[in-house]
């Protein structure tokens, strides 16, 4: 047995020392900084003046050799990017989307703004103009512009659209691969700038696939993908630019990249707009949503994607420099989504709409909205979002026929339409918040929405009762066939909390009403896995998504087409999880389709779908997706708002790169 | 037998989720806010199968992986195809050693040092204060203990920073700042997880020495007239040490898991987060690639324990 052989005067000096390595080592400072040799852009022509930065910001450095005065900070909602060093868009699943790739250093033909647009909704980007097709739209011929350049000097040309294609058609595994090999006969490029695409079937949407809503086939430089044996594996790392930012510097462990003006941004599409006013653009992972909050408050992030309602009311109340998309109440920017409750049409049942309908008359909005937003909510009782220039398409022309809608309770005609609840939630939002809530009828309106359904358990009990439905002596609903009546209400957990908290207040609506309901909370693989197969009853989540700034609805009407349709325990195609089928429905989707993207017919067949959806309710509509997009205004100013709704401020959609030329450093 | 049965284990358990890594896949394409097809999704479904080998019986991919295994391939992650499991596991795990390796050690020489003294010099006032904070901090929910630390150090008197392993914009370098910027980043997670692990350690080591200090040769080592601090440590702690070493072991070999709520907590960038992610995703590989380190780790460490028992106590090495 040996001995111990450390004295108490060692043991104790070794402690000391060790205490004040520790100590030490917590009063460092960060890391000096280090010279990064900078991505070296061809020379392009000089860059336009821009405003002096503030005082505050000079001599501070966000990553070596990146001054804080010239950088805009972004939030990369993604969080950590694993792997880091994955640029490779063209491949699906990828996780580097958001951290500037998409936003600032690629670009596509089209964009549609899900707001007013920086020159008009539509944008013809890497093309001239808008698509072209033939009678029978077999055939789409692309006009691209001339002098844009690649970040590597090389010209951008019909070559690289006509590669993107024929490369993802002929390799599995590709993001768009299904697509093209559906749609695409052949390309004929006649000359250097024109691309002419024959398509195995009609398709008056094909351009859709390369139009900009918050992602779209992005163009593939071809002279650096030609020399790669496997496209799949292909990190892309440095990835070229074709927009007017190129990728400086990045953390290997995916915590933040920055991207760094070209000296040739003139030669991108973006120019036309003007100079990018920030130099660089920082993308982070700034981590929960409180964490945001006091880095937004310390200056080190200038722009929020999203927060919890809390959240931003603290930042309302402490940092003046924050705003929202809204100058107050409710703040958050409406996403061109709406979040539905999808009842399972396959499952009896709810295979009847007067089942449906009482469901939608036992949940009161008003709670709901308080529940999952504290009010800040932009509701909609209509099967599309209340948002972007939808009011204008179709809120507005719609409101007399909605507030005329009947549908029968008791055998007598019922008018269900509420047009003051968006009233109730302000005066509701009002008790806690204050003057901070609106009281103007227009303002409300806009903020909020223009009505939901009746929250009236009366006329939802006679609906039930009309289809067999009876009380058990608990006053719990029983179902016709004399079950117990049991609804989870799929819904995300801690993901996406308003939705959460939305699931959890319609459940409690409903559970007051007499069904057993609770709110299902699953991550989001399973809510990825469980709807397709038909296995759920109610499900709290997104199957409408829109342009928001264009009318044209085939971009989720498309998979409800009964052609689509899969049975229970079968997967579903695409969004109709809810399994509806409809032969008035299929109509319309089949007369959209033969129309032209802008023919003025297409919104009045848009028009009859709200009508079918909102008689026959196969899901119901709750509200949009609100987004607390924060911006900081300490050191830039000019980001889009409700007054100016230039483009989409939240930071992860492709099109927040037309914020660029529009913000500059604060003036002081 | 250990490490195969484990493996065998964590093939089979992620296959009994309600959840499939092609649908995740599949779901995030058709949110991604692109148009997308109906028809392009049955395509996709089917080019993601064949590239994630989800292809075929479940015994042929079991047999396949084992085939993979034998070669040291652990195969691409399916959440972030084709980027190889081992890669990923390679970023993380410097991390969590670094952090879990120190802390674990120590609030394991610190916590059991201290339990020792305490149980031995009972009549000391400084080791009954411990004695009462140990026993205190010992029942406190670890993610509460994080938050607290969290908001108290990092907000109210912000002396450490608030997340991550560094901050926004730091190259990644072998240099004294980065190192330095990385201990400060390091400290809160780290103090968190000593507190927490001391607290257990302390009480562990003052329960089995308080039994040993009336043993006989104690008695007789006292009668002898040996000073205190030998009998201390050499009669006392030393006795007692085994279960301590072997708790030592088992902890160490579950560092390859990372310590998930703090990482969680802090935003550090190791196995816990890594593991979170697969299952969050279903990465069936990346799982699989986690726990065999994980299950690797633990037999290790057992082993390694076997072998140095007769160190800590010659009377096994006499047996």
């Amino acid at each position: 047995m040996s001995e111990f052989r450390i004295t108490r005067r060692e043991f104790l000096i070794q402690l000391g020392l060790l205490t004040a390595g520790s100590a030490l080592a917590s009063c460092a400072g960060p890391a000096a900084p280090t010279a990064v040799p900078a991505t070296g852009p061809t020379a392009g022509p000089a860059a336009t003046a821009v405003p002096k930065p503030t005082a505050a910001a000079v001599g501070k450095e966000v990553a070596p050799g990146v001054p804080r005065s010239e950088t805009l900070i972004l939030e990369n909602p993604t969080g950590r990017v694993v792997p880091a060093d994955d640029f490779n868009r063209w491949r699906p699943g990828i996780q580097s989307a958001s951290t500037g790739l998409q936003q600032l250093g690629l670009d596509a033909l089209w964009y549609i703004d899900p707001d007013a647009g920086i020159s008009g909704v539509w944008d013809n980007s890497l093309a001239e103009e808008k698509p072209i097709y033939n009678k029978d739209f077999t055939q789409m011929t692309v006009k691209l512009r001339k002098g844009i350049y690649w970040s590597d000097g090389v010209e951008f040309t019909a070559d690289d659209l006509i590669y993107t294609v024929d490369i993802q058609k002929k390799t599995a595994g590709l993001a768009y691969t299904g697509q093209f090999q559906s749609y695409v006969a052949s390309m004929e490029k006649p000359d250097n700038y024109t691309v002419v695409f024959k398509l195995t079937k009609p398709n008056s949407r094909f351009h859709g696939l390369f139009t900009v809503r918050w992602s779209a086939c992005w163009i593939m430089p071809k002279h650096v993908f030609e020399k790669q044996a496997d496209p799949v594996a292909f990190k892309f790392n440095p990835p070229l630019s074709l927009s007017a930012y190129v990728l400086k510097d990045f953390d290997p462990n995916g915590n933040w990249y920055v991207w760094q003006r070209r000296e040739d941004w003139q030669r991108t599409t973006l120019a036309r707009f003007g100079m990018p006013g920030p130099k660089y653009a920082m993308y982070i992972a700034p981590g929960p949503s409180d964490k945001k909050v006091i880095a937004q408050t310390a200056k080190d992030l200038d722009v929020i994607h999203d927060i919890a309602p809390e959240g931003m009311i603290t930042l309302a109340k402490t940092n003046p420099t924050s705003k929202g998309w809204f100058k107050s109440f409710p703040w958050a920017h409406p996403d061109p989504t709406l979040p539905a409750v999808m009842l399972n049409l396959a499952k009896s049942p709810y295979e009847m709409k007067e089942v449906r309908w009482a469901l939608t008359l036992a949940i009161d909005i008003v709670r709901v909205a308080m529940a999952s937003y504290r009010g800040a909510a932009t509701i909609s009782g209509i099967h599309v979002p209340p948002t972007g220039l939808y009011p204008k398409y179709y809120f507005d022309p719609l409101e007399q026929w909605l507030k005329d809608f009947t549908i029968d309770v008791g055998g007598q005609p019922y008018k269900p339409w509420d047009s003051e609840a968006p009233k109730r939630i302000a005066d509701e939002a009002r008790k806690a918040l204050g003057n901070l809530v609106p009281t103007d009828a227009a303002e409300i309106r806009k903020s909020i929405g223009m009505g939901w359904w009746k929250y009236d358990v009366k006329a939802a009990e006679q609906l039930l009762l009309s289809k067999g439905f009876k009380r058990d002596s608990n006053k719990m609903w029983l179902k016709p066939n004399g079950e117990a009546w049991k609804i989870p209400l799929m819904c995300e957990g801690e993901t996406r909390p308003i939705m959460n908290r939305a699931a959890a207040m319609i459940a409690e609506n409903w559970k007051e009403f007499g069904i057993d309901s609770f709110a299902d909370v699953r991550d989001s693989a399973t809510r990825a896995n469980l709807p397709s197969l038909g296995e759920f009853d109610a499900h709290l989540s997104w199957t409408i998504e829109t342009w928001g700034g264009h009318p044209d609805l085939f971009y989720f009407l498309e998979s409800w087409h009964s052609t689509y349709l899969r049975p229970l325990g079968e997967r579903s195609v695409a969004r109709n999880w809810f399994r509806w089928k409809n032969a008035e429905l299929d109509k319309i989707i089949d007369q959209i389709q033969n129309l032209d993207f802008d023919d003025p017919k297409g919104l009045e067949l848009g028009k009859e779908f709200v009508k079918l959806a909102t008689r026959e309710q196969p899901t119901i509509p709750i509200m949009s997706y609100n987004v607390f997009s924060v911006v900081d205004e300490t050191y830039w100013e000019g980001f889009p708002t409700a007054e100016n709704p230039y483009t989409n401020p939240v930071a992860n959609w492709a099109n927040t790169k037309y914020m660029f030329p529009k913000i500059k450093p604060k003036a002081k | 037998m250990v490490v195969f049965l484990g493996v065998t284990l964590t093939f089979i358990i992620p296959r009994f989720s309600p959840n499939d890594p092609v649908e995740t896949r599949v779901s995030q394409m058709m949110m991604s806010g692109g148009q997308v097809n109906p028809e392009a999704v049955i395509h996709l479904r089917e080019a993601l199968n064949e590239m994630y080998g989800l292809k075929g019986s479940s015994l042929e991919q079991y047999l396949a992986f084992w085939g993979r295994l034998f070669r040291g391939d652990l195969g691409p992650s399916l959440s972030t195809f084709p980027t190889p499991v081992t890669e990923l596991i390679a970023r993380a795990m410097p991390w969590t050693l670094g952090l879990l390796l120190t802390s674990i050690i120590v609030s394991w020489v610190v916590g059991n040092l201290l339990g020792g003294i305490a149980s031995y010099y009972t009549e000391s006032r400084v080791m009954h204060v411990i004695d009462v904070l140990s026993q205190a901090v010992r029942p406190i929910p670890y993610y509460i203990m994080a938050l607290v630390l969290l908001v108290v150090f990092a907000y109210f008197i912000p002396i450490f920073p608030f997340s991550g392993a560094y901050p926004a914009g730091t190259r990644v370098e072998w240099s004294l700042n980065f190192v330095l910027t990385v201990i400060k980043h390091s400290m809160l997670p780290a103090i968190s997880l000593v507190i927490v692990g001391m607290g257990g350690w302390f009480l562990g080591m003052k329960s089995l020495t308080s039994n040993i200090i009336s043993e006989d040769y104690v008695v007789y080592a006292e009668t002898a007239g040996l000073r205190p601090r030998r009998i201390l440590f050499s009669y006392v702690i030393r006795n007692a040490l085994l279960p301590q070493v072997t708790g030592l072991a088992l902890q160490l070999g579950m560092i390859f898991n990372g310590a998930l709520i703090m990482e969680v907590v802090f935003g550090y960038p190791g196995m816990g987060m890594l593991t979170l992610q697969a299952v969050m995703a279903n990465d069936y590989s990346l799982i699989m690639g986690i726990a065999i380190f994980s299950i690797i780790g633990v037999a290790t460490s057992v082993l390694i324990l076997d072998l140095l028992y007769p160190l800590f106590d010659p009377r096994v090495r006499h047996q």
